[in-house]
């Protein structure tokens, strides 16, 4: 027996607030990170679940799309926080804050 | 067809730009490029003169600058008989003047050459395409750019104090004119819906709606006339544009700045303050004469300022020393006679005046600066003489040029004064005597006009010479001869392109001029001019003695016997080896006349009195109208100031407000889209 739908849905919905809780209210780089790969394969679930529903495969292909672009980003953003770390002492992304006014 | 004609003002454009970037990598400064576009426009000119004669006169929209419809403020170019041979007199003038800045301005090594020859290109350009408007609008344009190029090219030596002035003053007086212009400009828009000077498919041009208005074909309802009756509306407007045509054609009271902007280069006094500019202000009334013929009163007034400044003008040239002055005063006068024959309903009379003193005064203005040349810059007449044996090739054109100005048959001003002044007279006796007043004027400025004329060449060359430089003048080239050489033909023989008197005994000798202008399209043409001052101003022609044919010769031999009369009184004063002063015995008169009645005095004291309401005009300006435009910025200044404070620099606020931003975003569109309950 499947599970329904609307499990997925909801499970996607929870993970995408886990990931934007976790941006919302932490300050260190790597956190955020891993947060925002949270949101990300949120994403990727609600992809393969609909996937699924409607019984095309575009979706699965979009999610396998999404874990590679994930990966590109992951790279870019490892390579940020080298930088903050280097340039500020430490990974804690609110006291970089000279872009502004 | 014509579609090579806006090349004809755009070669000279071209010549501006190719001056101003690359004129100092020039062999000649830029002179070379001036040269080649001013004969290049000089040909194309000529062509359209040709293809005018066997065929149509042309108007074309380029496109539309402006306006909302029923109000369509249309750039475009009319070729018809009047400005083709503008065109023609133009570009001519342009091509010998350049040529003559070779020798005048390259061979004395002056410096800032490309400012000067891209100054003389952009005024090329824009007088030519101001004889090519088609309606009051692009007239008003590039009747502005002509005067701020005079700004230019008369401070051209910006560095000393007298040429930064004088051009100062030349924009200053001419502005205050067009200003008059301006506001009759708004007001021909507003009172007509249109200011074209020809009707298109959709459109009529100004001048024959007025026409239409006064002969009661139309209903003064079309138009929009403030309450007034159309023909006391139609005449304030008429004032109004003629406000600007005598700031520029330098008429009383507003001819001041003319004098002084002979500081400026002479070839550039040629181009622009005798054969060209100052004639702008005479073309454009031609241009309206459909409009001006309907006026009376304008007319009158239009007459009597010309008759007037012919006069004034010419007695203060009875007692100045400087060369340059003396010729000064000349073209102030002669553009008076100019006026004098619009006013008189002597269109065709008018506008030949224009030309001929177009290429007389040129010469004169060339051969003034071939002696300024030859002596140094020393332009007092009193340090020259004996400078006939020296230099013979400008003292023979100069004579030319001088007699042509003198009225003396059979040279070519003779012809056209003599026409300026029987359309004066048979109107003033077709029941006129406000015309009769104006050609009393006109005819005793003939014999001024003689006298100092050759005042001026006696002392400039016969006699001995007066100075150590007069003894051994600096020779000129070829470049200035040329110039001089085709000037001093055209001088001599330009008065047959309009034999009136002639015709009128001979009818087998043509009066080409004359024709030509009465062949022009629809209502644009002298004939239906002729007609409208006779039906709304009764213009009619009458006869002294013995009919028409009588009139001409007793007219002629008038104003002949009175121009022999001022050269021989010239001569018997100043013909001598060693002239002396005779105008101190004019005593005080002599005072007045040098400083030219005082014109400059009183404006200077006119200005002095309304400095005040200058001061609170410019409050005005800085207080309110900039304060309107300072404080609708400075709102974005401060709300900008304030709102920069949303950028942090904490990237987890960003992340909050687009998180909100997104949820606020899907709630609203949530609800708004039903999908909500």
């Amino acid at each position: 027996m499947a599970v329904p739908t609307s499990y997925y849905v909801v499970l996607s919905a929870a993970m995408f607030c886990a990931g934007l809780f976790g941006i919302l209210t932490r300050s260190n780089a790597l956190t955020f990170l891993m947060s925002v790969e949270l949101m990300l394969n949120a994403a990727n679930v609600n992809f393969v679940a609909f996937s699924f529903h409607h019984g095309n495969l575009t979706g699965q292909t979009f999610a396998l799309f999404a874990m590679a672009l994930a990966a590109a980003e992951v790279a870019i953003g490892i390579g940020i926080i080298v930088t903050l770390y280097r340039n500020f002492g430490g990974t804690d992304v609110t006291i970089a804050r000279e872009m502004r006014w | 067809m014509y579609e090579y004609v806006p090349a004809v003002p755009l070669l000279p454009l071209v010549a501006f730009v190719v001056a101003l970037v690359a004129g100092r990598y020039m062999p000649k400064r830029g002179a070379l490029a001036g040269v080649l576009a001013a004969a290049g426009s000089l040909v194309l000119s000529v062509a359209a003169v040709v293809e005018l004669a066997g065929g149509q006169a042309h108007a074309e929209t380029l496109f539309t600058w402006a306006g909302v419809p029923g109000l369509e403020l249309t750039v475009g170019y009319l070729v018809d008989p009047l400005s083709a041979a503008m065109l023609v007199v133009v570009s001519l003038v342009a091509v010998l003047v350049h040529v003559f800045s070779l020798g005048y301005m390259n061979d004395e090594g002056e410096t800032g050459l490309p400012r000067y020859y891209a100054g003389l290109g952009l005024f090329t350009f824009s007088m030519l395409s101001f004889v090519l408007a088609d309606s009051l609008l692009v007239a008003f344009v590039f009747f502005e750019l002509v005067g701020l190029c005079s700004y230019l090219l008369v401070g051209f030596h910006f560095r000393e104090e007298a040429p930064s002035s004088a051009a100062k003053k030349a924009f200053l007086v001419t502005r205050f004119g067009d200003y008059f212009f301006l506001v009759g400009l708004v007001g021909v828009v507003v009172t007509f819906g249109t200011s074209a000077f020809v009707g298109d498919g959709g459109s009529e041009a100004f001048p024959v709606l007025a026409e239409a208005v006064l002969a009661g074909e139309l209903s003064a309802d079309a138009v929009t006339t403030f309450g007034f009756a159309p023909e006391t509306w139609f005449a304030v407007l008429g004032l109004l544009v003629l406000g600007g045509v005598i700031g520029k054609s330098a008429q009383f009271p507003l001819h001041t700045w003319l004098p002084d902007a002979m500081e400026g280069p002479t070839p550039v006094s040629a181009l622009i303050h005798a054969a060209t500019m100052v004639a702008a202000g005479v073309y454009l009334v031609a241009r309206t004469y459909g409009f001006y013929a309907l006026l009376p009163e304008v007319l009158a007034v239009m007459a009597f300022v010309g008759g007037f400044t012919a006069l004034f003008a010419g007695t203060v040239g009875l007692v100045k020393d400087d060369l340059k002055q003396v010729l000064a005063y000349s073209t102030i006068s002669q553009y008076g006679y100019m006026m004098l024959a619009l006013g008189a309903g002597g269109y065709v009379a008018g506008f030949f005046h224009l030309t001929t003193h177009a290429v007389f005064k040129t010469l004169l203005f060339l051969g003034a600066g071939s002696v300024t040349v030859a002596m140094h810059h020393e332009e007092d007449m009193w340090e020259m003489g004996g400078l006939r044996e020296r230099m013979p090739v400008t003292y023979y054109t100069f004579l030319a040029g001088s007699l042509a100005l003198a009225g003396i048959f059979p040279f070519a001003g003779f012809w056209s004064k003599d026409e300026v002044l029987f359309e004066a007279l048979v109107h003033g006796l077709g029941g006129n005597p406000l015309l009769l007043g104006a050609y009393v004027m006109g005819l005793l400025a003939v014999p001024v006009t003689a006298f100092y004329t050759f005042r001026m060449v006696l002392l400039t060359f016969h006699g001995e010479p007066r100075s150590a430089t007069a003894e051994d003048p600096e020779p000129v080239r070829w470049n200035v001869k040329g110039p001089l050489v085709v000037l001093g033909v055209l001088a001599t023989v330009a008065g047959v392109v309009n034999l009136v008197p002639v015709h009128e005994f001979v009818p087998a000798v043509p009066e080409v001029l004359h024709d030509w202008l009465f062949h022009g399209p629809e209502g644009l043409d002298g004939e239906h001019y002729e007609e409208l001052t006779r039906r709304f101003a009764g213009y009619t022609a009458g006869t002294l003695v013995a009919g028409e044919a009588g009139t001409v010769l007793v007219s002629a031999g008038v104003s002949l016997a009175l121009g022999l009369a001022g050269v021989v009184g010239a001569y018997r004063l100043y013909g001598v080896a060693r002239p002396t002063e005779h105008t101190d015995r004019l005593g005080a008169v002599e005072t007045v006349l040098y400083d030219g009645y005082y014109q400059d005095e009183y404006q200077v004291w006119l200005a002095d009195r309304t400095a005040d309401l200058a001061k609170v005009a410019n409050r005005f300006d800085q207080g309110v109208v900039d304060g309107v435009v300072d404080g609708v910025s400075s709102v974005g200044l401060l709300s900008g100031r304030r709102l920069r404070r949303v950028q942090t620099g904490v990237v987890t606020s960003y992340a909050l407000a687009i998180a909100v931003g997104l949820t606020v975003v899907l709630v609203v569109v949530g609800l708004v889209g039903g999908w909500l309950p």
